[in-house]
C-alpha cells in the first residue's frame, strides 16, 4: 500500500525515523485496528492511531455520551452529550484524518456478534469498562488469531499488557477468571481524568510498534502505573498450561457470554435508591421492604443491614431463586455492582421489579452508619 | 522484620488509601494474616474459602510470582498485590 505525496508530507516525522520510514508507514496505512470502548482509554488510543495514519480504524461502543464522560474522554465535546459515542468518535476521527476508513460499531459486543465484527480487523485494543467484555475480547482474539493490547484503569492506577497469537500468554493466563462484582469500574470507583490518557497512549504505542514490527512489545509482561506515586512496575507472567483458552487442553472453543451475563440495556433499566433514601424508607415503615444482600456468606457474616436476607449473586444465575414476599425489594452488596446484576437477573426471571442500593453498603457506611463492618 | 506491601488500587479501601503498607511474616500466609489483623477484611478479597489465591489476584514476592501461601518471604522483600482492573 503506497503513500501519496500528501501522505508523505503528513507523516514526514514518521518517515524521518529510520525505525518506521516509508515501509513502516505503509504498514500503518494497511493496518486494520478495532478499538473496543470509545471511552477513557479508547479516546487517546483512537486519536493517536488516527493521527498516525492507521488505514482502517473501528470503534465499538454501545453507550451515549454523558456529561460525566467529558472529564477524561477527550474524543468528545459538550455539544455531543446524548449522542451515540461510536458515531461521535467516527466523525471526530474522520475530521482529524479524512484519508482513513473509520467504522462505527454502535453495538454491544457479545458472543453472537464478536466473530463477524473481529473478521475485519487484525489488531484489537481493549479499553472496555466491563470485566465480562474483557474476557470475551481475549477469548475471541486467541480463537481468531488477533493481536490484543489490553489496558484497564481504577482510580489512580492502570495496567496494560499485549498478546500476540503463538508468541505470548493471554489475558486469561494472567487472570484466569472474571471476578464480577469484586472489580469495580470507573462509574463505581471514580477515576483520575488524566489516568486513561497515559494508559490509552501506551496502547496506541504498542499498536504502532506491532504494526511496524519495531521495538519490544509488552508480551508476557504486565505493566502497572500508579499516578499518585508516579511509579511504573513490570511483572513477568507465563502462559498457563491449564489456561482455558490457550492452554494445552482448552475448554473454551468458541467465545461465550459468562453465566448470568446481562446486557447493558438490562442493567440500565434497573432503578437505584440512595443510602439516605433507603434509610428514610426503612425508618418510615410505611410499607414492608425486603432487603436482599447478594454478597457471599462470609462477607454477610462480617456485617449487614438489620433484617437483610442473604442470597448470593450466584443463586440468581440459576433458575428458581425464591424471593421474600415483600411489597418492595431492595438489593444491596458491597459497592453496587453485584446488586445491579442481581436486580437485572431477577427481573429477567420474571421476579418483581426491585431497587438497588446505589454505591452499595460502602455508601451506607459513608453516609448513614459508619459502624457497619464490611 | 517488616516487609513493604504494595497494594493494588481496589484493595486500598482497606488500607485507608495507602498505596504501600508494612506487614510481618516469614511466609506469605503469615504475612497476609498480619495484614488482615491491621486491615480487617483485606485477606478475604485475595484468598477464598478454600485457601486459594483468587483467580483475579496475582501476588508477587519480589519479582517472583507465587500461587503458594507457604511461600517463604525474606526480610525486606517487597510484596506486590496485583488485582485485575476493569475500568476503561
Amino acid at each position: 500500500m503506497t503513500l501519496s505525496a500528501a501522505e508523505r508530507r503528513r507523516y514526514s516525522r514518521h518517515l524521518s525515523l529510520a525505525e518506521i520510514g516509508v515501509a513502516g508507514q505503509e504498514k500503518i496505512k494497511a493496518a486494520r485496528v478495532l478499538v473496543i470502548g470509545a471511552g477513557g482509554l479508547g479516546s487517546p488510543a483512537a486519536l493517536y492511531l488516527a493521527a498516525a495514519g492507521v488505514g482502517t480504524l473501528g470503534l465499538l461502543d454501545f453507550d451515549r455520551l454523558d456529561e460525566s464522560n467529558l472529564q477524561r474522554q477527550v474524543l468528545y465535546d459538550a455539544a455531543g452529550i446524548g449522542a451515540p459515542k461510536a458515531e461521535l468518535a467516527r466523525a471526530r476521527l474522520a475530521a482529524l484524518n479524512p484519508e482513513l476508513r473509520v467504522v462505527a460499531h454502535p453495538t454491544e459486543l457479545c458472543a453472537a456478534n464478536v466473530r463477524a465484527i473481529f473478521a475485519d480487523y487484525d489488531l484489537v485494543i481493549d479499553g472496555s469498562d466491563r470485566i465480562a467484555t474483557r474476557y470475551l475480547v481475549n477469548d475471541a482474539c486467541v480463537l481468531y488469531g488477533k493481536a490484543l493490547i489490553s489496558a484497564a484503569i481504577h482510580r489512580f492506577e492502570g495496567q496494560a499488557m499485549t498478546y500476540v497469537p503463538q508468541r505470548a500468554p493471554c489475558y486469561r493466563c494472567l487472570f484466569p477468571e472474571p471476578a464480577e462484582g469484586l472489580v469495580p469500574n470507573c462509574a463505581e470507583a471514580g477515576v483520575l481524568g488524566v489516568l486513561p490518557g497515559v494508559l490509552g497512549t501506551i496502547q496506541a504505542t504498542e499498536a504502532i510498534k506491532l504494526i511496524a514490527g519495531i521495538g519490544t512489545p509488552l508480551l508476557g509482561r504486565l505493566l502497572t502505573y500508579d499516578a499518585l506515586e508516579l511509579r511504573f512496575h513490570e511483572f513477568r507472567f507465563s502462559r498457563r498450561r491449564d489456561c482455558a483458552v490457550c492452554g494445552e487442553r482448552p475448554t473454551i472453543s468458541a467465545p461465550q457470554d459468562p453465566p448470568g451475563f446481562c446486557t447493558l440495556e438490562e442493567l440500565q433499566r434497573v432503578r437505584c435508591i440512595s443510602a439516605s433514601q433507603l434509610a428514610r424508607l426503612l425508618e418510615s415503615a410505611e410499607r414492608p421492604i425486603g432487603l436482599i444482600d447478594v454478597r457471599e456468606p462470609a462477607e454477610f457474616a462480617l456485617g449487614h443491614l438489620p433484617r437483610a436476607v442473604n442470597i448470593p449473586l450466584g443463586r440468581f444465575e440459576q433458575p428458581g431463586v425464591a424471593l421474600p414476599g415483600a411489597l418492595e425489594l431492595v438489593f444491596v452488596c458491597r459497592s453496587g455492582v453485584r446488586s445491579l446484576r442481581a436486580c437485572a437477573l431477577a427481573r429477567r426471571a420474571g421476579g418483581p421489579e426491585a431497587l438497588q442500593l446505589e454505591g452499595g453498603l460502602l455508601a451506607w457506611q459513608a453516609g448513614v452508619d459508619p459502624s457497619l463492618l464490611l | 522484620m517488616a516487609c513493604t506491601v504494595h497494594v493494588a488500587s481496589p484493595l486500598r479501601e482497606y488500607t485507608r488509601g495507602a498505596a504501600s503498607v508494612h506487614a510481618r511474616g516469614h511466609t506469605l500466609e503469615a504475612l497476609l494474616a498480619d495484614l488482615d489483623r491491621r486491615y480487617p477484611g483485606i485477606r478475604f478479597r485475595m484468598v477464598d474459602e478454600q485457601q486459594r489465591i483468587r483467580r483475579h489476584i496475582r501476588i508477587f514476592v519480589g519479582t517472583q510470582e507465587t500461587h503458594d501461601l507457604r511461600q517463604a518471604i525474606a526480610p525486606r522483600q517487597p510484596v506486590h498485590l496485583i488485582c485485575a482492573l476493569s475500568g476503561g
